[in-house]
């Protein structure tokens, strides 16, 4: 397996002690030791995936659902104000453990997060640029204007035939970040 | 975004939407959105992708370019309140957002962020789904401090949200593993210590993330290699 290594994979086995909230067949819950805020939980997929787009569709569902409802539990036992979910798909995007993950956070006025960004300025024409570039990779994805099971069935192919040659780029910049650490 | 309103037909709408039933706060509260006049095509926006039950849009404040904004059509304040089956497929599309984020615009990562309260930065009424592509160096800086949470209190928050949750209140995983955790930790202190003379030419950051980055980094490549195996 791939995932002998995996931290959160040794965490699932039950190799590495846990603080978990919830757990069925497929997801685990657990909070985290060094949160943000008090209730800080990690929503994980028992099985090793590393990004979102590896997920089967069913599992996005169910992983999604069970994050709705640990942020409702949060509202109701911490007494927050507010919750984040948040995912960090992919290395730029503030990844540390190449096993896919959801966080949930309370979240109170001036507790130190900041989830926010400066917007950045764009034209008309850069605009409609990635507007159309977005348009047709979604359109290829086989993502048609209504989303019957039927089509999100052809999705889950189709998606699973791209991703993989989408991976090429992935890899080198993989490695690329792999070679960096000696 | 909001009009200006004296300070009378402020505390008149104010009275007015105390006295509100639900239904009724809900279709105001509809009226008053923009992202519900978005939605019904009363004002322009640049829609990437749309089916019955949610559109998806790009941000004109964008945190990077082609930044998402995934909307159900129906008006929700916060997540809690949306059905199972929509959250299903919110979420699906979702994934194929973000897959097409990085096959068309040359992201690197994505992030999906949602803010429900405005304490956790919901800026709109209408719950929303932010997709970001995300490139290195791209300037976005998210702070999302550690803090060392205290054994008593975290112990008490687990039994809180396992009754929250309904889920059955086990002794919890760190009682039967504590011997575990002993032997873990030696390892893990040892391991540290070869890594740190291994990690002195890396980032700062970096360092913080220790073994259990690097390790990760091994599984994702292991695992993409596979796949590229395949091909």
């Amino acid at each position: 397996m791939d995932s002998e290594e995996c931290i959160i994979c040794q965490l699932v086995d039950g190799k590495i002690p846990t603080k978990d909230i919830y757990e069925d067949d497929d997801v685990l819950v657990v909070l985290d030791f060094n949160g943000a805020n008090l209730g800080h939980s990690f929503v994980i997929p028992k099985e090793h995936y590393p990004i979102l787009e590896k997920l089967p569709n069913h599992l996005v569902a169910k992983l999604f659902n069970v994050a709705n409802k640990v942020s409702s539990a949060i509202f109701e036992t911490i007494g927050c104000s507010g919750t984040n979910i948040f995912v960090a798909n992919g290395i730029p995007a503030g990844q540390r453990i190449a096993h896919f993950m959801i966080h949930v956070i309370p979240r109170s006025q001036n507790d130190g997060i900041n989830l926010g960004w400066k917007p950045k300025q764009l034209n008309e024409e850069e605009m409609s640029t990635i507007e159309l570039k977005l348009k047709e990779e979604i359109d290829k994805l086989g993502f048609g204007s209504s989303g019957t099971e039927k089509q999100s069935q052809s999705i889950k192919e189709t998606q699973k035939t791209n991703f993989i040659s989408s991976l090429g780029d992935e890899e080198d910049y993989f490695t690329k970040q792999l070679r960096r650490i000696p | 975004m909001q009009q200006q309103l004296s300070k009378e037909e402020l505390e008149a709408l104010q009275e007015k939407i105390k006295n509100m039933s639900p239904e009724e706060l809900k279709e105001f509260q509809k009226k008053q959105c923009i992202f519900c006049q978005i939605i019904a095509g009363k004002i322009q926006s640049r829609r990437v992708y749309e089916d019955d039950k949610c559109i998806a849009i790009l941000d004109i404040n964008p945190a990077n370019p082609g930044h998402i904004l995934l909307l159900p059509k129906e008006h929700y304040s916060i997540m809690p309140q949306i059905p199972e089956d929509e959250v299903s497929h919110l979420f699906v599309v979702v994934k194929t957002l973000s897959n097409a984020i990085l096959k068309a615009l040359d992201a690197k990562g994505t992030n999906i962020i949602i803010a429900n309260g405005i304490a956790a930065g919901q800026k709109a009424q209408h719950f929303m789904v932010h997709i970001i592509p995300r490139k290195k160096k791209d300037g976005i800086r998210f702070e999302i401090p550690q803090n060392k949470q205290s054994e008593d209190e975290l112990e008490e928050v687990r039994k809180g949200l396992c009754s929250s949750l309904g889920t059955r209140n086990k002794p919890g995983r760190e009682d039967q593993l504590s011997k575990v955790q002993k032997i873990l930790q030696s390892k893990k202190d040892k391991q540290e210590k070869t890594d740190k003379s291994k990690e002195k030419s890396t980032k700062k950051t970096k360092k913080k993330q220790g073994a259990e980055s690097k390790e990760s980094l091994d599984v994702s490549l292991d695992d993409i290699t596979k796949i590229i195996d395949l091909k």
